[in-house]
């Protein structure tokens, strides 16, 4: 019988997005990639399936979103999504399962030499970033959890997330069965940022696949990855390393860990790191060879989500956690011409045929 | 919806007084040269900067030898895919220029592929193709210069003018085939650096500071201004007017005769050069030195020595920075693509052609055919030797063959005197552009030359709306901030007005403006780029410029002291000159 958790480091990478779901299927495999990767385990799509059985949420779920048809109303998909989820939430995790999952995460905390260790957990459903479908951002994810308890609960969020309204309207859309998406989980460690971002292996305007840009700011992603801070903005030459532009942006807010409340929080910036620039020279090379190594790995311009560790030395690797190929902004460039062309540029900017 | 200024004031079927065109006297390429007519209000029109005084009959042949045939013949030859060249409408004596369009897509298709094949040699072999042009531009200049025609009869005289026009009708279109290539090349190579996120205002940077025959007048001028203040002139100078200016030192005796044997020789070679482009109604400052005298005299005023070697290092020093700071910003494979324009323009250079050739063409070229035209007059007995200038190319002809008198053209050239100067007080208040203002122009020369970039065409929509305006915008062309008394000039000849630290306000500037530009504190052109004249000799002088202002010259009045920031491309008016306003 398959597993209910597979560590990061452990599962083989060819079956990463069976068991673990796109998300942490995909973190999973860029071990191969040779990338740094943060410590953690999935909640797998095995462990979901078994919760699924054991509680009788097929009848219950399909019983609460039955009659739901393609053209449902909002209000309508609103109401029974509501009830799917209490279903979900209302039922006991097996014993067995709760155990199993406590264990991994006390084995967790031991290899990160901690206690209770801040985790995030996300959601990681199957075929969620497939070519066709793109759930990004509709499932729920959790920074700064930490201790059993809350470990649990966040994974059944993360469950419940699965009915939640837009996820449900979304496969209504889409034509998908609902029974036809479980959900892995993913518990990974919260690293300690100094700062973290985002980066492109090719520009996410222009097309161009000659330049790495990277966004970062202080602190956790968060607050980057959904658009909350305007970041740093750099760019830098794929080829040859050099950095481009660098552009310090005023950084207003600031994803950060809340003791009190054992969660990533978003803050106001404290005024000294406003305007002051996020990354040296040595980072943005450390950021430019994790990016290089993924897109090498894909054999496509690829998304990175990446932390800097705030004990990191110099010469040490930045964190991946999390990465995609991106393959619709290669369609819209056109092809940089390779040498120069008078006739051509004269006729492309002058003469405008 | 488009903006229409009408061309009603200038429908006419005559050209000037008692000629009516037959269309016979003068071959052209596509279209010929014609007064307005109600449908020209189509097209777009600009009022062609190089001749503010307007032209003679005789001068008008520029536009039929220059726009009508040379442009059009070397747009079909390169070919210049969306355009036909250049044609022109008269507004009394003034010129009116439009791009003649292609516009059937499988043509221009067509045109683009030719321009595939004979660009990039054009290009590549410049330098001899050039080398070999100004060889025989020279050629037939010395030609010229060698030909007594004190000694030649009437009809030699004849067929000497006819060879003289055969000489600048060729040497406009050596003109037009190179300029029409190397503006393609580097409109193109400026529109890449934008695209590549440079910033427009350093992109002209790239290619100066190469040294041009222009310049090397400009600094022999400063060798006489120094060379006078030695000699202990400079009150002789202060002391009279230009034109007078002469006369005091040939009176003064000892070093000023010296120094005026020394200025002579000096004019011998840098002086077969007229006060404005290819205009045979002007005189060369061998024949009237006065614009050179007083070049030194403001030069004089200014006190100081222009230090052309720290201007040209300084120049030079900001290009390789400008240069390295772009590529600093460009990937490997961008800096390959930017390299490789840099290194086509760097071989076909513009900028420096655009200064060199006007010593070779523009300010010379119209002269043996005045020599010629000067020499018929003494022969026919008219009463001036410009009176041939306002005869028409077929009255000459006969008149020069015996077919016809003099005498009985005499009253038809006074009356067409006064149709000049009429229309000479009219210039500055004449609409600027007529006709139908588009969505874009894309020949090049109307873009860089004429500075009908978007910028302006978009200026020339807005200004029709507005009464008295404090802050005009155009091309940021030379940087720096600076402020002044504005000095609104229509013609080259009025440089004398302007004192040292005052801003020139002008259509657009030419090589005989450049002297100036030591002097000024800022220049404001209603025309141009990044390119023209203003903006390259603003960025070696270190002098504030901003371009393609639009109609800076009627909204800006003499007198009213501006602030000019050549980064930003704004003109502020600070305060206006008051009931001083003078306009014309």
């Amino acid at each position: 019988m398959p597993d209910a958790i597979a560590w990061v480091d452990a599962i083989a990478p060819e079956q990463a997005v069976g068991v673990c779901g796109a998300k942490m299927g995909r973190l999973a495999e860029l071990r191969r990639a040779g990338v740094s990767l943060p410590k953690g385990f999935t909640v797998t799509v095995e462990a979901y399936r078994r919760h699924w059985a054991q509680a009788g949420l097929s009848e219950a779920v399909g019983a609460a979103l039955a009659g739901l048809g393609p053209a449902a109303g909002s209000a309508e998909i609103e109401a029974a999504a509501r009830a799917a989820q209490a279903e979900l939430t209302s039922r006991e995790m097996s014993a067995e399962l709760a155990g199993l999952i406590g264990e991994a995460y006390e084995e967790l905390s031991s290899r990160c030499f901690d206690i209770n260790v801040p985790t995030a957990v996300r959601s990681s459903a199957v075929g969620e970033d497939s070519g066709t479908a793109s759930f990004a951002g509709i499932f729920d994810s959790y920074l700064g959890v930490s201790g059993p308890d809350r470990v649990l609960e966040a994974v059944r969020q993360c469950w419940a997330s699965l009915f939640n309204a837009r996820a449900v309207a979304y496969r209504l859309r889409s034509g998908l069965d609902h029974r036809d998406m479980p959900m892995a989980v993913g518990v990974i460690e919260l690293i300690n940022a100094r700062a973290s971002g985002v980066a492109f292996s090719a520009h996410p305007v222009t097309g161009k696949t000659d330049r790495i840009v990277i966004e970062t700011s202080w602190g956790w992603g968060e607050a980057v990855v959904q658009g909350l801070v305007t970041p740093d903005h750099v760019e830098v030459g794929k080829a040859d390393g050099r950095i481009l532009d660098y552009q310090v942006a005023a950084k207003k807010v600031v994803s950060n860990f809340d003791y009190a409340v054992g969660r990533v929080i978003e803050t106001a910036m404290p005024a000294r790191l406003v305007d002051r620039r996020v990354l040296d020279d040595e980072q943005i090379a450390a950021v430019v060879d994790a990016v290089r190594a993924v897109e090498r790995y894909y054999g496509y311009p690829v998304d990175v989500e990446w932390v800097l560790d705030r004990h990191r030395r110099e010469g040490e690797p930045v964190c991946v956690v999390q990465a995609r190929p991106v393959t619709v902004v290669n369609a819209a460039a056109e092809p940089t011409p390779t040498e120069w062309n008078p006739a051509a540029m004269a006729t492309k900017y002058v003469f405008k045929t | 919806m488009a903006t229409v200024i009408p061309v009603d004031e200038f429908i006419s079927d005559e050209w000037y007084p008692g000629f009516k065109p037959g269309y016979t006297h003068a071959p052209w390429y596509v279209d010929p040269v014609q007064t307005f007519r109600k449908e020209d209000e189509e097209n777009f029109w600009f009022l062609d900067f190089h001749w503010p005084r307007g032209l003679t009959p005789m001068g008008l042949i520029w536009n039929e030898d220059g726009y009508n045939w040379a442009s059009q013949l070397a747009a079909e030859q390169m070919p210049l895919p969306p355009g036909r060249g250049i044609t022109c409408r008269l507004g009394g004596t003034h010129t009116y220029g439009s791009a003649l369009p292609v516009n059937d897509p499988r043509e221009i298709g067509q045109r683009a592929r030719r321009l595939e094949h004979s660009l990039p040699p054009f290009l590549q072999n410049f330098d001899t193709i050039w080398g070999q042009m100004r060889e025989e531009v020279n050629e037939s200049w010395d030609y010229f210069r060698g030909v007594d025609l004190s000694k030649l009869s009437l009809e030699d005289l004849r067929e000497n003018l006819i060879q003289a026009r055969q000489y600048h009708k060729r040497a406009f279109e050596i003109h037009f085939q190179v300029m029409y290539p190397l503006l393609a090349n580097y409109v193109g190579f400026y529109s890449m650096c934008t695209e590549l996120g440079l910033d427009p205002g350093q992109i002209g940077k790239f290619l100066q500071g190469y040294d041009t025959k222009i310049m090397e007048t400009d600094r022999e001028l400063w060798r006489l201004t120094a060379a006078a203040r030695t000699a202990g002139l400079e009150q002789a100078f202060a002391a009279h007017e230009a034109d007078g200016v002469r006369a005091a030192l040939a009176a003064q005796g000892g070093p000023a005769s010296t120094w005026l044997t020394r200025f002579d020789d000096f004019l011998q070679i840098y002086g077969w050069r007229t006060e404005g482009s290819c205009d045979i109604a002007l005189p060369s400052w061998i024949e009237d030195a006065t614009p050179a005298l007083g070049m030194i005299k403001t030069f004089l005023q200014k006190g100081t020595d222009h230090d052309f070697a720290a201007a040209r290092a300084a120049a030079v020093e900001e290009r390789e920075a400008a240069v390295d700071a772009a590529r600093s910003k460009l990937t490997l494979d961008e800096q390959r693509l930017f390299d490789g324009g840099l290194a086509s323009c760097r071989a076909a250079n513009f900028p420096w052609w655009q200064d060199d050739h006007n010593y070779y063409i523009d300010l010379r070229i119209s002269l043996p055919m005045r020599w010629a035209c000067h020499a018929i007059a003494d022969r026919v007995g008219a009463g001036h030797p410009d009176d041939t200038l306002y005869l028409f190319w077929e009255e000459i002809m006969d008149v020069s063959s015996g077919r016809r008198p003099f005498a009985g053209l005499r009253d038809l050239v006074e009356e067409r005197k006064q149709y000049f100067d009429y229309w000479l007080q009219r210039r500055p208040s004449m609409p600027k552009v007529v006709g139908t203002v588009p969505e874009s122009v894309n020949d090049p020369i109307l873009i860089e030359i004429f500075g009908l970039n978007s910028h302006f065409l978009r200026a020339v929509e807005a200004v029709g709306s507005e009464g008295t305006v404090k802050t005009l915008t155009g091309v940021p062309a030379s940087k720096g901030i600076g402020r002044g008394i504005a000095r609104v000039l229509h013609n080259a000849d009025e440089l004398h007005r302007l004192s040292p630290g005052e801003v020139l306000v002008c259509e657009s500037t030419s090589p005989n403006w450049t002297p100036a530009f030591a002097k000024i504190a800022a220049c404001v052109c209603d025309g141009g780029g990044t390119l023209s004249h203003a903006a390259i000799v603003g960025r070696e002088y270190g002098v504030p410029t901003v371009t393609a202002v639009g109609l800076a010259t009627l909204l800006i009045s003499d007198g009213d002291e501006v602030e000019v920031d050549g980064s930003s491309g704004h003109v502020t008016v600070l305060k206006h000159a008051g009931n001083g306003r003078t306009k014309d």
